[in-house]
């Protein structure tokens, strides 16, 4: 079977800062990745090269075999099958929530405005934002947006959603809510390429662990493979680092 | 012999056999007005949207346009295009055509010519510049995050200025905005210099006849103040009831 997404030998720099230093993995359906990491280490940046906004300067991206750097392809078309959240929200101010996720089926998809509509509040309530639909981004705690942000993308019926921290400009109480979505999400099968630091959402779902430090994939490995005997000093240091920070509780949990 | 006109002011002050003029005027104020402010509006959207986003000889081209329009004087400009025809011998007055009305006194009067369409357009391409930078300031103070959620979603860069970008930076940018919806009223005077028969021109030719300056400029000025505060009061309105909630 053909993986979700190949990401080949992926090289990016910023002018003399090089982020990212040749990296390599595949994303099989229905796989949870959490891709984890100090900061700097180039988490977002592959993200965005994923799906190109950022177009990487060596390398290739395959979505379902097909080349996202193939200058014959419809980038715009390849992008509404590769959803993304990002860490701060980014909803669009002007549209009340049920907008913000109708707008990409009817404007992208070309359904018809009750078809996108549907979508839309089928979107809403996976994320429990139905009660929500008619307010402005302004008006909703971070939590919230964050919520409608995640509908705004499995709206479009991606093929892989990619996180870049979807948790970590949350309040420490708004965090549980998104982090809840995102479960059941994995749960459903949902493909997901998720950057975070919640180890326990790790744990609980993610097929494969990925830890990246100054542009290179360090280590890889299973939840358990890392919270048991990680091999490289740098995960094992930095898994400690997170430790310390967010409790003995949150790598202890499952 | 003119019939009466209704307004017991300008009786009173001694200038009411002008009225019409000063009616007159204003129309052709508040023509020249609208007309540049609407030109200037839709030409300043694309100006700015070519600077903002248009490739290296679009921004150039957009660029020095607004810089020549807003670094040389409105007089010059008006003076040039309407003094330009002439050192390319064209005129007979623009070669002879123009539009007369009857005002509300029955009186005939050149509601448009050559000479008033260039004035007009010249103010208009004048605002335009001016438009231009309001509009692109607000374009420039959105959130980068939102075009990258835009892109993510399979938009085209053409969609997300179309829905995301311009929606939001056209709301935005009506309170600096209101500074060229006021001052432009105020400007098509210049307009009188060249011989367009608008309001100050209107009110120039009543103190020749009357030799009441400070009356007559003073009513002008005031009628230019409540116009204004109109405007504002108007602006404010339509800020409120479009603007985004909780923004």
């Amino acid at each position: 079977m053909v993986a979700v997404l190949e990401v080949r030998d992926i090289w990016k720099a910023y002018d003399t800062l090089e982020v990212l230093k040749g990296i390599s993995f595949d994303v099989q359906k229905g796989e949870v990745k959490v891709i984890f990491g100090p900061s700097g280490s180039g988490k977002s940046t592959l993200l965005r090269v994923i799906n190109m906004l950022t177009p990487p300067d060596k390398g290739e991206v395959f979505l379902c075999g097909q080349s996202l750097m193939d200058s014959k392809a419809d980038l715009c078309k390849l992008r509404t099958r590769i959803g993304f959240v990002f860490q701060n929200f980014n909803l669009f101010a002007h549209l009340k929530a049920i907008d913000n996720v109708s707008i990409g089926p009817r404007l992208v998809l070309g359904m018809t405005k009750e078809e996108a509509n549907d979508a839309a509040h089928r979107a809403l309530e996976k994320v429990h934002m139905s009660n929500w639909s008619h307010h402005y981004p302004a008006q909703l705690s971070g939590g919230q947006q964050q919520r409608v942000g995640i509908a705004r993308s499995i709206a479009m019926n991606p093929e892989v959603i990619l996180f870049d921290e979807p948790t970590s400009a949350l309040d420490p109480e708004l965090i549980g809510e998104v982090l809840q979505v995102m479960l059941d999400l994995a749960q459903e099968g949902t493909t997901m390429v998720v950057v975070t630091h919640e180890m326990g959402f790790a744990r609980a779902v993610s097929s494969e662990m990925i830890f990246m430090d100054k542009g290179v994939v360090v280590e890889k490995g299973t939840p358990q493979h890392f919270f048991q005997d990680a091999q490289s000093e740098r995960a094992k240091h930095f898994l400690r680092k997170l430790e310390v920070l967010y409790g003995q509780s949150e790598t202890e949990k499952t | 012999m003119r019939t009466a006109p209704p307004t017991c002011f300008f009786e009173m002050v001694g200038i009411g056999e002008y009225y019409p003029d000063l009616v007159s005027g204003f129309s052709m104020t508040m023509g020249l007005y609208l007309f540049a402010l609407f030109l200037g509006l839709g030409l300043g959207i694309v100006l700015a949207i070519s600077r903002h986003y248009g490739g290296p000889i679009v921004t150039r081209i957009s660029t020095g346009f607004i810089e020549i329009m807003r670094g040389t004087p409105l007089l010059a400009q008006i003076l040039l295009i309407t003094i330009l025809p002439y050192a390319l011998s064209i005129p007979a007055e623009y070669t002879s055509w123009q539009i007369i009305v009857p005002d509300i006194y029955g009186i005939e009067r050149v509601v448009l010519n050559t000479r008033i369409l260039l004035c007009a357009l010249a103010l208009g391409l004048n605002s335009a510049a001016y438009q231009a930078e309001y509009f692109r300031g607000a374009l420039s103070s959105l959130s980068a995050g939102q075009t990258l959620a835009a892109q993510s979603i399979g938009m085209t860069k053409r969609q997300e200025i179309r829905h995301i970008a311009l929606p939001q930076s056209l709301r935005r940018a009506i309170p600096a905005w209101s500074n060229e919806a006021v001052y432009l009223p105020i400007y098509t005077s210049v307009a009188y210099i060249v011989g367009v028969p608008e309001f100050l021109s209107a009110a120039t030719l009543v103190v020749a006849r009357t030799y009441e300056a400070l009356l007559v400029y003073f009513i002008t000025a005031v009628i230019f103040l409540v116009l204004v505060s109109f405007i504002t009061l108007l602006l404010n309105r339509i800020y409120e009831r479009i603007r985004i909630p909780g923004v």
